[in-house]
Protein backbone atom coordinates (compact mmCIF):
# COMPACT_ATOMS: atom_id res chain seq x y z
CA UNK A 1 0.00 0.00 0.00
CA UNK A 2 2.87 2.47 0.87
CA UNK A 3 4.87 1.94 -2.05
CA UNK A 4 1.73 2.54 -4.37
CA UNK A 5 1.20 5.78 -2.52
CA UNK A 6 4.96 6.12 -2.85
CA UNK A 7 4.89 5.87 -6.86
CA UNK A 8 1.23 7.48 -7.26
CA UNK A 9 2.76 10.53 -5.63
CA UNK A 10 5.96 10.62 -7.58
CA UNK A 11 4.07 10.15 -10.87
CA UNK A 12 1.50 12.70 -9.71
CA UNK A 13 5.05 15.50 -8.97
CA UNK A 14 6.47 14.71 -11.99
CA UNK A 15 3.62 14.93 -14.69
CA UNK A 16 0.69 17.10 -13.17
CA UNK A 17 2.22 20.41 -14.78
CA UNK A 18 2.47 18.90 -18.37
CA UNK A 19 -0.79 16.94 -18.67
CA UNK A 20 -2.57 20.25 -16.61
CA UNK A 21 -1.00 21.90 -19.73
CA UNK A 22 -2.03 19.34 -22.28
CA UNK A 23 -5.08 19.13 -20.74
CA UNK A 24 -5.66 23.19 -21.15
CA UNK A 25 -4.64 23.03 -24.91
CA UNK A 26 -7.63 20.24 -25.21
CA UNK A 27 -10.54 21.87 -24.01
CA UNK A 28 -9.07 25.90 -23.57
CA UNK A 29 -10.40 25.84 -20.22
CA UNK A 30 -8.36 26.13 -17.19
CA UNK A 31 -11.01 25.00 -14.94
CA UNK A 32 -12.12 21.86 -17.01
CA UNK A 33 -8.37 21.33 -17.73
CA UNK A 34 -8.24 20.86 -13.50
CA UNK A 35 -10.99 18.51 -13.59
CA UNK A 36 -9.40 16.16 -16.33
CA UNK A 37 -6.23 16.23 -14.75
CA UNK A 38 -7.98 15.35 -11.54
CA UNK A 39 -10.12 12.55 -12.89
CA UNK A 40 -7.10 11.35 -15.23
CA UNK A 41 -4.98 11.08 -11.83
CA UNK A 42 -8.12 9.19 -9.75
CA UNK A 43 -8.51 6.62 -12.80
CA UNK A 44 -4.50 6.71 -12.83
CA UNK A 45 -4.45 5.62 -8.78
CA UNK A 46 -7.43 3.10 -9.58
CA UNK A 47 -5.01 1.10 -12.04
CA UNK A 48 -1.54 1.92 -11.14
CA UNK A 49 -0.70 -1.39 -10.68
CA UNK A 50 -1.74 -2.32 -14.44
CA UNK A 51 1.59 0.63 -14.84
CA UNK A 52 4.67 -1.51 -15.46
CA UNK A 53 6.89 0.48 -17.49
CA UNK A 54 7.62 3.97 -15.47
CA UNK A 55 8.60 5.42 -18.83
CA UNK A 56 5.30 4.76 -20.17
CA UNK A 57 3.74 6.54 -17.60
CA UNK A 58 3.23 10.33 -19.19
CA UNK A 59 2.26 8.65 -22.65
CA UNK A 60 0.00 6.20 -20.74
CA UNK A 61 -1.65 9.21 -18.54
CA UNK A 62 -1.92 11.13 -21.75
CA UNK A 63 -4.37 8.55 -23.21
CA UNK A 64 -6.48 8.15 -20.22
CA UNK A 65 -6.91 11.88 -20.20
CA UNK A 66 -7.79 12.04 -23.69
CA UNK A 67 -10.54 9.55 -23.06
CA UNK A 68 -11.86 11.51 -20.12
CA UNK A 69 -12.29 14.49 -22.28
CA UNK A 70 -13.73 12.32 -25.10
CA UNK A 71 -16.24 11.45 -21.92
CA UNK A 72 -16.76 14.75 -21.57
CA UNK A 73 -18.25 15.30 -25.40
CA UNK A 74 -20.05 12.31 -24.66
CA UNK A 75 -22.22 13.54 -22.13
CA UNK A 76 -22.42 17.11 -23.62
CA UNK A 77 -22.29 17.18 -26.98
CA UNK A 78 -21.13 19.88 -29.02
CA UNK A 79 -21.66 22.31 -25.85
CA UNK A 80 -17.88 23.03 -25.92
CA UNK A 81 -16.57 22.31 -29.56
CA UNK A 82 -16.85 25.49 -30.91
CA UNK A 83 -14.11 27.63 -29.81
CA UNK A 84 -14.62 31.04 -28.03
CA UNK A 85 -12.15 33.24 -27.89
CA UNK A 86 -13.66 34.30 -24.81
CA UNK A 87 -12.72 31.33 -22.98
CA UNK A 88 -8.81 32.24 -23.39
CA UNK A 89 -7.60 34.55 -20.11
CA UNK A 90 -4.64 36.42 -20.50
CA UNK A 91 -3.02 34.47 -17.23
CA UNK A 92 -0.84 36.81 -16.32
CA UNK A 93 -1.67 40.44 -17.40
CA UNK A 94 1.64 42.17 -16.73
CA UNK A 95 2.53 43.86 -19.71
CA UNK A 96 5.93 43.25 -20.22
CA UNK A 97 6.95 42.42 -24.48
CA UNK A 98 7.32 38.93 -23.72
CA UNK A 99 3.77 38.30 -21.92
CA UNK A 100 2.22 40.23 -25.19
CA UNK A 101 3.41 37.54 -27.50
CA UNK A 102 2.97 34.51 -25.86
CA UNK A 103 -1.02 36.02 -25.07
CA UNK A 104 -0.80 36.64 -29.14
CA UNK A 105 0.84 33.32 -29.63
CA UNK A 106 -1.68 31.37 -27.10
CA UNK A 107 -4.76 32.65 -28.85
CA UNK A 108 -2.90 31.65 -32.68
CA UNK A 109 -2.40 28.11 -31.06
CA UNK A 110 -6.27 28.24 -29.83
CA UNK A 111 -7.26 29.08 -32.89
CA UNK A 112 -5.58 26.03 -35.24
CA UNK A 113 -7.26 22.89 -36.08
CA UNK A 114 -7.73 20.69 -32.97
CA UNK A 115 -5.97 18.00 -35.78
CA UNK A 116 -2.86 19.86 -36.09
CA UNK A 117 -3.09 21.36 -32.33
CA UNK A 118 -2.40 18.04 -30.83
CA UNK A 119 0.58 16.59 -32.02
CA UNK A 120 2.19 19.83 -31.71
CA UNK A 121 0.97 20.00 -27.95
CA UNK A 122 2.36 16.69 -27.67
CA UNK A 123 5.80 17.36 -29.14
CA UNK A 124 6.70 20.52 -27.53
CA UNK A 125 5.09 19.74 -24.22
CA UNK A 126 5.33 15.98 -23.78
CA UNK A 127 8.42 16.04 -25.95
CA UNK A 128 7.44 12.99 -27.58
CA UNK A 129 9.03 11.57 -30.78
CA UNK A 130 6.58 11.24 -33.73
CA UNK A 131 6.12 7.62 -33.48
CA UNK A 132 5.07 7.69 -29.88
CA UNK A 133 2.96 10.57 -31.20
CA UNK A 134 1.70 8.60 -34.04
CA UNK A 135 1.03 6.26 -31.20
CA UNK A 136 -0.93 8.26 -29.19
CA UNK A 137 -3.58 9.30 -31.14
CA UNK A 138 -3.66 6.32 -33.50
CA UNK A 139 -2.18 7.95 -35.99
CA UNK A 140 0.59 6.55 -38.92
CA UNK A 141 3.85 8.44 -38.31
CA UNK A 142 3.50 10.02 -41.70
CA UNK A 143 0.26 11.88 -40.78
CA UNK A 144 1.59 13.15 -37.40
CA UNK A 145 4.40 14.77 -39.26
CA UNK A 146 2.50 16.23 -42.07
CA UNK A 147 -0.07 17.62 -39.64
CA UNK A 148 3.20 18.57 -37.56
CA UNK A 149 4.56 20.74 -40.12
CA UNK A 150 0.97 22.19 -40.97
CA UNK A 151 0.96 23.34 -37.40
CA UNK A 152 4.23 24.85 -37.59
CA UNK A 153 3.95 26.38 -40.82
CA UNK A 154 0.43 27.94 -40.11
CA UNK A 155 2.16 29.49 -36.65
CA UNK A 156 4.73 30.93 -38.68
CA UNK A 157 2.82 32.54 -41.24
CA UNK A 158 0.94 34.27 -38.39
CA UNK A 159 4.36 35.03 -36.98
CA UNK A 160 5.77 36.79 -40.07
CA UNK A 161 3.00 38.79 -40.16
CA UNK A 162 2.78 39.98 -36.57
CA UNK A 163 3.73 43.09 -37.16
CA UNK A 164 0.37 44.54 -38.31
CA UNK A 165 -1.46 42.56 -35.59
CA UNK A 166 1.10 43.99 -32.87
CA UNK A 167 0.18 47.20 -33.50
CA UNK A 168 -3.54 46.45 -32.85
CA UNK A 169 -2.79 44.47 -29.70
CA UNK A 170 -0.74 47.85 -28.39
CA UNK A 171 -2.62 50.40 -30.23
CA UNK B 1 17.04 17.44 -50.52
CA UNK B 2 15.41 19.94 -52.02
CA UNK B 3 13.74 23.10 -50.82
CA UNK B 4 10.30 21.65 -49.75
CA UNK B 5 11.83 18.42 -47.94
CA UNK B 6 13.88 20.58 -46.25
CA UNK B 7 11.12 23.22 -45.09
CA UNK B 8 9.15 19.74 -44.08
CA UNK B 9 11.22 18.48 -41.81
CA UNK B 10 12.78 21.29 -40.27
CA UNK B 11 8.91 22.24 -39.31
CA UNK B 12 7.89 19.53 -38.26
CA UNK B 13 10.69 18.58 -35.75
CA UNK B 14 12.81 21.55 -35.58
CA UNK B 15 14.74 19.79 -32.83
CA UNK B 16 16.37 16.47 -34.03
CA UNK B 17 17.90 17.02 -37.41
CA UNK B 18 18.95 14.36 -39.41
CA UNK B 19 22.34 14.25 -41.94
CA UNK B 20 20.90 14.85 -44.65
CA UNK B 21 19.30 18.43 -43.25
CA UNK B 22 22.59 19.17 -41.80
CA UNK B 23 24.29 18.68 -44.84
CA UNK B 24 21.65 21.19 -46.61
CA UNK B 25 22.06 23.62 -44.10
CA UNK B 26 25.66 24.20 -43.84
CA UNK B 27 26.08 25.08 -47.08
CA UNK B 28 22.72 27.59 -47.73
CA UNK B 29 23.12 30.48 -45.36
CA UNK B 30 18.80 31.30 -46.48
CA UNK B 31 18.23 27.52 -45.17
CA UNK B 32 20.54 28.56 -41.95
CA UNK B 33 18.20 31.47 -41.51
CA UNK B 34 14.97 29.50 -41.91
CA UNK B 35 16.33 26.78 -39.33
CA UNK B 36 17.23 29.34 -37.02
CA UNK B 37 13.86 31.44 -37.64
CA UNK B 38 11.82 28.00 -37.27
CA UNK B 39 14.06 27.19 -33.93
CA UNK B 40 13.31 30.62 -32.77
CA UNK B 41 9.88 30.15 -33.70
CA UNK B 42 9.47 27.04 -31.59
CA UNK B 43 10.94 28.51 -28.22
CA UNK B 44 7.96 30.73 -28.60
CA UNK B 45 5.15 28.11 -28.97
CA UNK B 46 6.71 26.15 -25.93
CA UNK B 47 7.02 29.20 -23.53
CA UNK B 48 3.43 29.99 -24.77
CA UNK B 49 2.01 26.66 -24.28
CA UNK B 50 3.52 26.50 -20.68
CA UNK B 51 1.02 27.99 -19.39
CA UNK B 52 0.96 28.22 -15.48
CA UNK B 53 -0.45 25.48 -13.30
CA UNK B 54 -2.90 26.67 -11.11
CA UNK B 55 -1.26 26.55 -7.28
CA UNK B 56 -2.48 23.76 -5.54
CA UNK B 57 -3.11 21.48 -7.79
CA UNK B 58 -0.61 18.80 -7.03
CA UNK B 59 -1.77 19.04 -3.55
CA UNK B 60 -5.96 18.69 -4.47
CA UNK B 61 -4.69 15.73 -6.66
CA UNK B 62 -3.15 13.90 -3.62
CA UNK B 63 -6.08 14.79 -1.67
CA UNK B 64 -8.54 14.00 -3.47
CA UNK B 65 -6.59 10.61 -3.84
CA UNK B 66 -6.22 10.02 -0.33
CA UNK B 67 -10.19 11.01 -0.15
CA UNK B 68 -10.77 8.26 -2.74
CA UNK B 69 -8.74 5.48 -1.19
CA UNK B 70 -10.00 6.26 2.38
CA UNK B 71 -13.49 5.69 1.17
CA UNK B 72 -13.11 2.78 -0.98
CA UNK B 73 -11.05 1.85 2.83
CA UNK B 74 -14.57 2.43 4.64
CA UNK B 75 -16.38 0.62 1.77
CA UNK B 76 -14.28 -2.27 2.04
CA UNK B 77 -14.72 -2.54 6.01
CA UNK B 78 -18.20 -2.09 5.56
CA UNK B 79 -18.21 -5.12 3.26
CA UNK B 80 -15.84 -6.97 5.97
CA UNK B 81 -18.67 -6.20 8.67
CA UNK B 82 -21.48 -7.30 6.85
CA UNK B 83 -19.53 -10.65 6.07
CA UNK B 84 -18.44 -11.31 9.33
CA UNK B 85 -22.01 -10.57 10.37
CA UNK B 86 -23.75 -13.59 7.69
CA UNK B 87 -21.38 -15.91 8.81
CA UNK B 88 -22.35 -14.90 12.44
CA UNK B 89 -25.70 -15.13 11.50
CA UNK B 90 -25.76 -18.62 9.49
CA UNK B 91 -23.04 -20.06 12.64
CA UNK B 92 -26.38 -19.05 15.08
CA UNK B 93 -28.83 -20.86 12.61
CA UNK B 94 -26.75 -23.84 12.49
CA UNK B 95 -26.36 -24.15 15.97
CA UNK B 96 -30.04 -23.46 16.24
CA UNK B 97 -31.05 -26.38 13.91
CA UNK B 98 -28.87 -28.59 15.55
CA UNK B 99 -29.82 -27.83 18.78
CA UNK B 100 -33.79 -27.91 18.44
CA UNK B 101 -34.23 -30.37 15.45
CA UNK B 102 -35.59 -33.51 15.82
CA UNK B 103 -32.76 -35.79 16.50
CA UNK B 104 -34.97 -38.90 16.25
CA UNK B 105 -36.92 -40.09 13.19
CA UNK B 106 -39.96 -41.99 14.05
CA UNK B 107 -41.64 -42.03 17.52
CA UNK B 108 -40.37 -45.24 18.69
CA UNK B 109 -36.74 -44.79 18.49
CA UNK B 110 -37.66 -41.29 20.14
CA UNK B 111 -39.89 -42.93 23.16
CA UNK B 112 -37.31 -45.87 23.97
CA UNK B 113 -34.36 -43.36 24.19
CA UNK B 114 -36.51 -41.23 26.21
CA UNK B 115 -37.28 -44.18 28.85
CA UNK B 116 -33.34 -45.87 28.74
CA UNK B 117 -32.35 -42.08 29.23
CA UNK B 118 -34.87 -41.49 32.47
CA UNK B 119 -34.55 -45.54 34.15
CA UNK B 120 -32.52 -44.51 36.64
CA UNK B 121 -35.34 -42.29 37.93
CA UNK B 122 -37.98 -44.73 38.44
CA UNK B 123 -37.93 -47.95 40.33
CA UNK B 124 -40.56 -50.65 40.16
CA UNK B 125 -41.08 -50.78 43.92
CA UNK B 126 -41.74 -47.36 43.99
CA UNK B 127 -45.04 -46.37 46.22
CA UNK B 128 -47.98 -44.70 43.89
CA UNK B 129 -48.04 -41.21 44.10
CA UNK B 130 -50.33 -39.76 42.09
CA UNK B 131 -54.15 -39.80 42.34
CA UNK B 132 -56.33 -40.10 39.64
CA UNK B 133 -57.75 -36.52 40.32
CA UNK B 134 -54.31 -34.69 39.64
CA UNK B 135 -53.66 -37.45 36.69
CA UNK B 136 -56.97 -35.78 34.81
CA UNK B 137 -55.75 -32.63 35.86
CA UNK B 138 -52.17 -32.98 33.87
CA UNK B 139 -54.62 -34.63 31.17
CA UNK B 140 -55.84 -32.15 30.48
CA UNK B 141 -53.48 -30.15 28.68
CA UNK B 142 -54.21 -32.76 26.05
CA UNK B 143 -57.96 -32.61 26.24
CA UNK B 144 -58.20 -35.98 27.54
CA UNK B 145 -59.09 -37.89 31.31
CA UNK B 146 -59.00 -41.30 32.65
CA UNK B 147 -62.21 -43.12 34.09
CA UNK B 148 -59.76 -44.69 36.60
CA UNK B 149 -56.26 -45.93 36.91
CA UNK B 150 -55.41 -49.11 35.15
CA UNK B 151 -52.72 -50.07 37.23
CA UNK B 152 -50.30 -48.63 39.63
CA UNK B 153 -48.92 -45.20 38.73
CA UNK B 154 -45.71 -44.08 40.08
CA UNK B 155 -45.49 -41.00 38.13
CA UNK B 156 -46.84 -38.72 35.94
CA UNK B 157 -45.67 -35.15 34.46
CA UNK B 158 -44.92 -33.17 31.60
CA UNK B 159 -42.04 -34.06 29.50
CA UNK B 160 -40.40 -32.72 26.45
CA UNK B 161 -40.61 -35.44 23.81
CA UNK B 162 -38.49 -34.46 21.26
CA UNK B 163 -39.37 -30.87 21.24
CA UNK B 164 -43.18 -31.18 21.92
CA UNK B 165 -45.08 -31.03 25.57
CA UNK B 166 -46.24 -34.33 26.30
CA UNK B 167 -47.26 -36.32 29.34
CA UNK B 168 -45.28 -38.72 30.85
CA UNK B 169 -46.80 -41.63 32.68
CA UNK B 170 -44.84 -44.30 34.85
CA UNK B 171 -46.89 -47.45 35.98
CA UNK B 172 -45.26 -50.56 38.09
CA UNK B 173 -44.77 -53.12 35.62
CA UNK B 174 -44.24 -57.46 36.08
CA UNK B 175 -40.31 -56.55 36.55
CA UNK B 176 -39.73 -52.98 34.85
CA UNK B 177 -42.05 -49.97 35.05
CA UNK B 178 -44.20 -49.36 32.29
CA UNK B 179 -43.91 -45.80 30.36
CA UNK B 180 -47.18 -44.19 28.85
CA UNK B 181 -46.66 -41.42 26.74
CA UNK B 182 -49.45 -39.06 26.05
CA UNK B 183 -48.29 -36.30 23.13
CA UNK B 184 -49.55 -33.99 20.38
CA UNK B 185 -49.90 -35.60 16.75
CA UNK B 186 -46.92 -33.89 14.82
CA UNK B 187 -46.92 -33.73 11.71
CA UNK B 188 -42.80 -33.22 12.57
CA UNK B 189 -41.64 -36.89 13.86
CA UNK B 190 -43.16 -39.75 11.93
CA UNK B 191 -45.72 -42.19 13.29
CA UNK B 192 -45.00 -46.30 13.48
CA UNK B 193 -46.90 -48.35 15.29
CA UNK B 194 -45.15 -50.94 16.34
CA UNK B 195 -41.15 -50.50 17.65
CA UNK B 196 -38.51 -52.65 19.76
CA UNK B 197 -34.88 -52.70 20.51
CA UNK B 198 -33.04 -55.31 22.56
CA UNK B 199 -34.88 -55.08 25.65
CA UNK B 200 -37.34 -52.93 24.98
CA UNK B 201 -40.95 -53.11 22.83
CA UNK B 202 -43.48 -50.73 22.38
CA UNK B 203 -46.97 -50.25 20.29
CA UNK B 204 -48.33 -46.56 19.61
CA UNK B 205 -51.71 -45.80 19.31
CA UNK B 206 -53.14 -42.53 16.89
CA UNK B 207 -56.25 -41.04 18.01
CA UNK B 208 -58.08 -37.81 16.43
CA UNK B 209 -55.08 -34.57 18.20
CA UNK B 210 -52.67 -37.38 20.14
CA UNK B 211 -50.64 -40.50 20.15
CA UNK B 212 -50.58 -42.66 22.94
CA UNK B 213 -47.16 -44.53 23.57
CA UNK B 214 -46.43 -47.48 25.45
CA UNK B 215 -43.12 -48.94 26.27
CA UNK B 216 -41.83 -51.79 28.44
CA UNK B 217 -39.30 -54.31 28.36
CA UNK B 218 -39.91 -57.60 26.92
CA UNK B 219 -41.59 -59.48 29.66
CA UNK B 220 -44.62 -56.72 29.27
CA UNK B 221 -47.72 -57.70 27.99
CA UNK B 222 -48.02 -54.17 26.08
CA UNK B 223 -50.78 -55.19 23.75
CA UNK B 224 -52.90 -55.65 27.33
CA UNK B 225 -51.42 -52.31 28.53
CA UNK B 226 -52.46 -50.74 25.17
CA UNK B 227 -56.01 -52.11 25.69
CA UNK B 228 -56.48 -50.99 28.96
CA UNK B 229 -55.64 -47.48 27.98
CA UNK B 230 -57.63 -47.54 25.36
CA UNK B 231 -60.97 -48.75 27.54
CA UNK B 232 -59.91 -45.82 29.98
CA UNK B 233 -59.25 -43.09 28.16
CA UNK B 234 -62.09 -40.54 27.30
CA UNK B 235 -61.40 -37.47 24.74
CA UNK B 236 -63.01 -34.41 24.87
CA UNK B 237 -63.39 -31.60 22.16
Amino acid sequence: MATKQVRYEALVKALHADLYRYGYWLCHDKHIAEDLVQETFLRAWRALDSLKDEKAAKSWLITILRRENARRFERKRFEMSEYEEATITDVKATSNEQEIENYWLREKIAQMPEEYREPLVLQVIGGFSGEEIANILSLNKNTVMTRLFRARNQLKEAVDDEPKLRGLHNG
Amino acid sequence: MDDLQFRRSILADPKSRDDATNEAIKNDAAKQKFAHDVSALDDKIAQAMNIPVPDGLYDNLILRQTMASHQQQKRKTRVRLAMAASVAFVMGLTVNFMMFSHTYKNLGDYAIAHVNHEAAHFSNSAQPKVSLASLNEKMAAFKGSFDSTFGTLIFADYCRFDGSKSLHLVFQGKSSPVNVFILPDDEDITFVKDFANDELQGHSLNFNHSNVIVVGDKNEPIEQWQDRVKQNITWSI
